[in-house]
């Protein structure tokens, strides 16, 4: 616990009641960070700094609104929120914004998420220069004559943030994460210059993988996009990879959020309990997972953290509504905010899928694209490797799938069993069929 | 809902090469900024001196510290930016947010290798410290600091009206007016979001080589985004009006055009048919569907990508790659617009520069290193997201000079297309050329004629086909103007803006999920 940051919250709490805001929610975050990446053999960027920032919630006689400051001399502090307190008195009465009950407060899990790492100070600036080094170094090896271009990085960080509220909540946290990746351009024949990148992002620095394997991976990743074509617009089955799934996720997610139901911009609002998806559609919020990107024990209401299933077999059980718009909608808050997003893992590999399948695409990565959240309609550019006969035959590229999330996630088939771990949706590969994709 | 880890985006972003967002960045809270906050007042010159104590020895001291260790140059960025908004989705403003960043980047560059740390405190300790670390990135003996620091000759792109920001009256007052007009004007109107945000920011370059530049940069934007429903069918629309103005700008009149654009956009989409999918001709209309030279043209431009040989556009120069009626630009001068700057952030003056003229690439966007690589010199390109970043070539406004066509003609003459009215974000693949961006509204045209209303469709291609296929361009550029576009690369977001007269472009992939070209 960070003394000096509780000290500096509590003395935020007393100056603007002072000044005359009695309801208020203080945070302090702190944050340390490294950075190093090379190209051609030589660092190409150094970075290191510390940063603080303050963010203020005020309640005053009905009225709300938020600060944030990294000016954290006092005498400018003061001034800065006897000017916010005047301020949030001009502004029109709004009875739905007040501090949240403090009974969600209670129940907070009594546990260690594991998500600090003791030995962020251990690791000297030469090993950080070793990793990086090797990660390049293999992404050269791996790649060949074709690579015309590597960035190789390591960064590393530490977090610290303390949350006072004048209703008494009161928490901390202490966080560590470690990057380590490279990224890979090659030529191709008609000048083109794909890239492609691989990097691991931990809560724990012994759970990053090899840097040697990061660099030959990225390369990998990159040769396999020569010679990308166009194939004809078709109906076709496609498999999202791991690590893009969140993407196309992200705009059903909008639609959960307790905000775009309020502001009538939810294609989900009255999908509550109805079958939206296939069975295999399930996602659950778990923030308790040891060492997880999104673990936490409490949200930014300062409600206790729960475990929750959002989606079963296909079924909305559960929105985001944080403590404002519970108010505004009349119904119980849940959670503003996402932890660890799970999708249950199947049993067969993503090679095994493309061979029962036979003709397909693997999306590797998306372009552009949007959803719309008060219809569910989207489109997104998709590029990945067209399959066929159970084998990749040619990557392909600027092509597009376009649907709605009403109708998309009936189509889901199949999870594979490749959970990926480096980000807090630790989702799997997913099987979509009679997908409409769009080409020549 | 929206939780990136900071290296993901990073990274996704840097690969992507760059990603411009306009709609989203309003609404998704996370740009919170805030109340009643002002500067002193407009004057450009010795705010640092008088706010912080930043004189010029000090400045020669930290310099001669981030060069202890040689390099070729260091610079110094400090900033000090008020943002405040004030917001409504209930027909009276009940948000206030303000937001204060202070601090100094310091960089020490050698060759093409980049040292920096940063401060958000502006004392002398702190800055030693951090002039220490960006030293870290030489190895040899020390380079000297100039003796003087002059000022650079510039241009004022965007002139205040006033020595204070206005009132927060008035400024509630043009938010809940836009929200009242915006329900006048439509029975189907069912729910009214509105805001209004400003900013002021404070910038000064010192530079090892005895640049002292100073600016204040103001950046606002009136908004609205509206849902409207008619038998059941529900659509949403944005639209906002801004650039590099203060208060004096946002009249009634600019009130009531925002209520028009985002109202009568909402309920043309009730009328929305299935897009067509497919490699089909698409006619852009004027304004803020340049997103497209941003994206499809602009970042493989950025000469950071072709320095380190990733973009496709590195072994081109000079060659043809439009026709003779294409000629693209990135302007910095274009008064108020939101992407003009007197300056750069490495203290170059702004200017216009050609980047394909008739037809022919004539030149990369520039920053001091990548100028020093190419033998040239910087095109004042060298921008950041703020002190916490260096900086790298990054667009301003950016788009293509008037032809000779007429929009009308350009329409006629298209058999089976689409019409491109409005688009909401884009991203690009650096190296394979590859872009899309996103259609928020547009028609269809048949026979020469604009039919139904379309939307939500992702429309991709080649950059430098795209370039090949400009078969047509008209007579009225326009610049997007909505104030509120910011351009994502490394992880910064810097504001830019862009634009572009009528163009007819033979042949993209459109998105949608209807039959080919129906």
């Amino acid at each position: 616990m960070n003394k000096q940051m509780y000290d500096l919250c509590k003395w935020v709490l007393d100056t603007a009641g002072r000044a005359g805001a009695k309801d208020l929610r203080v945070s302090l975050g702190k944050s340390r960070l490294v950075e190093i990446q090379y190209r051609d053999k030589k660092p190409e960027i150094i970075k290191q700094a510390t940063t603080l920032q303050m963010g203020i919630d005020l309640f005053v006689a009905g009225r709300y609104s938020s600060q944030n400051t990294c000016d954290l001399r006092k005498d400018a502090l003061k001034e800065f929120i006897s000017d916010a307190v005047s301020t949030t008195k001009l502004i029109a009465e709004d009875p739905y914004r007040t501090l949240p009950d403090p009974k969600y407060y209670k129940g907070r899990a009594d546990m260690d998420l594991k998500i600090a790492d003791a030995s962020i100070d251990e690791l000297s600036a030469e090993q950080k220069h070793t990793m990086v080094k090797a990660a390049e170094s293999a992404a050269w090896s791996a790649g060949g004559e074709k690579v015309v271009m590597v960035e190789a990085w390591f960064s590393d960080a530490l977090g610290e943030s303390v949350t006072l509220t004048s209703n008494g909540f009161s928490g901390d946290t202490r966080s560590t994460n470690f990057n380590v990746g490279a990224s890979v351009s090659v030529r191709d024949d008609d000048n083109r210059r794909p890239e492609a990148y691989d990097y691991a992002d931990c809560r724990m620095r012994k759970k990053l993988a090899s840097p040697e394997t990061i660099g030959a991976n990225a390369a990998r990743k990159a040769l396999a996009k020569l010679g990308a074509k166009k194939i004809a617009t078709a109906t076709l089955p496609i498999i999202i990879e791991n690590r893009n799934v969140r993407r196309i996720t992200k705009g059903f997610f909008d639609a959960l959020d307790g905000r775009n139901i309020y502001r009538k911009q939810s294609f989900l609002a009255d999908k509550k309990g109805q079958k939206i998806g296939s069975d295999k559609f399930i996602i659950v919020d778990d923030p308790f997972i040891l060492e997880g990107a999104g673990s936490r024990l409490y949200d930014g209401d300062g409600f206790a953290a729960k475990k929750r299933t959002i989606i079963e077999a296909g079924v909305p059980k559960d929105f985001y509504i944080d403590w404002y718009y519970s108010r505004k909608l009349g119904c119980e808050p849940t959670s503003g905010s996402t932890g660890n997003m799970i999708v249950p893992a199947g049993t067969r590999s993503v090679d095994e899928i493309i061979k029962d399948l036979g003709k397909g695409i693997l999306v590797t990565d998306f372009l552009g694209g949007n959803s719309n959240p008060t219809t569910g309609d989207f489109s997104v550019g998709i590029f990945g490797q067209f399959f066929d006969g159970g084998k990749i035959v040619h990557p392909v590229s600027e092509m597009n799938i376009a649907d709605n999330h009403l109708k998309f996630w009936h189509k889901l088939a199949e999870c594979a069993n490749d959970p990926w771990l480096y980000s807090d949706w630790r989702t799997p590969s997913m099987v979509f069929t009679d997908v409409v994709v769009s080409g020549v | 809902m929206d939780r990136i880890d900071r290296r993901t985006f990073l990274k996704t972003t840097s690969l992507a090469g760059g990603a411009i967002i306009a709609a989203p960045v309003l609404f998704n809270g996370c740009a919170m900024t805030g109340t009643n906050l002002t500067f002193a007042g407009t004057e450009r010159g010795g705010y640092f001196e008088k706010e912080f104590g930043i004189t010029d020895s000090l400045c020669k001291k930290v310099l001669a510290k981030a060069l202890s260790k040689g390099g070729d140059f260091a610079d110094l960025y400090f900033e000090h930016t008020i943002s405040n908004s004030l917001g409504l989705e209930d027909k009276k403003v009940d948000r206030a947010y303000t937001s204060v960043n202070l601090g100094v980047g310091i960089r020490t560059v050698k060759g093409e290798q980049v040292g920096f740390g940063f401060t958000q405190e502006l004392t002398e300790k702190s800055m030693m410290a951090a002039a220490a670390m960006a030293a870290t990135i030489a190895d040899g003996s020390a380079t000297p600091v100039a003796g003087k620091f002059a000022a650079v000759r510039t241009g004022d792109y965007y002139p205040l009206t006033g020595t204070k920001p206005a009132p927060l009256a008035p400024r509630l007052s043009l938010v809940e007016s836009t929200a009242g007009k915006c329900f006048a004007r439509s029975n189907y109107v069912i729910k009214t979001i509105a805001r209004f945000n400003d900013a002021r920011k404070r910038i000064m370059v010192v530079t090892s080589d005895g640049v002292k530049a100073e600016d204040l940069l103001p950046d606002s934007a009136l908004s609205s985004m509206v849902t409207v429903e008619r038998n059941g069918r529900k659509e949403q629309f944005w639209f906002a009006l801004g650039g590099r103005y203060d208060f004096s700008y946002f009249t009634d009149d600019i009130a009531r055009e925002v209520a028009e654009g985002v109202v009568d956009g909402a309920v043309t989409l009730l009328d929305a048919v299935v897009p067509p999918a497919g490699e089909i001709p698409v006619v852009f209309a004027p304004g803020d569907t340049g997103v497209l030279f941003h994206e499809a043209v602009g970042h493989g431009f950025e000469a950071d990508f072709n320095r380190k040989k990733i973009s496709i556009y590195s072994t081109m120069m000079g060659q043809k790659v439009a026709e003779p009626i294409v000629t693209v630009v990135d302007d910095g001068t274009w008064p108020g617009a939101r992407g003009s700057i007197n300056f750069d952030d490495e203290g170059t003056p702004s200017q216009k520069t050609v980047l394909v003229e008739n037809g022919i690439l004539k030149s990369y966007l520039h920053d001091r290193i990548s100028a020093k690589h190419y033998g040239l010199s910087s095109t004042g390109n060298g921008r950041r997201e703020s002190y916490e970043n260096y900086p790298v070539p990054r667009m301003r406004n950016t788009y293509i000079l008037p032809g000779a066509s007429k929009p009308q003609e350009i329409i006629e003459s298209v058999k089976k297309g689409i019409y491109i009215q409005d688009v909401s974000n884009g991203q690009v693949n650096i190296g394979q050329g590859d872009f899309a961006f996103y259609v928020s509204r547009g028609r269809l045209i048949e026979n020469g004629k604009l039919g139904a209303t379309i939307k939500d469709i992702n429309i991709m291609g080649s950059g430098p086909k795209l370039l090949r296929d400009i078969t047509m361009v008209a007579d009225d550029l326009k610049l997007g103007w909505n104030g509120l576009s910011v351009c994502g690369k490394d992880g910064q977001l810097v504001p830019i803006d862009c634009g572009m007269p009528t163009v007819l472009v033979k042949s993209l992939t459109v998105g949608g999920t209807g039959k080919q070209g129906a």
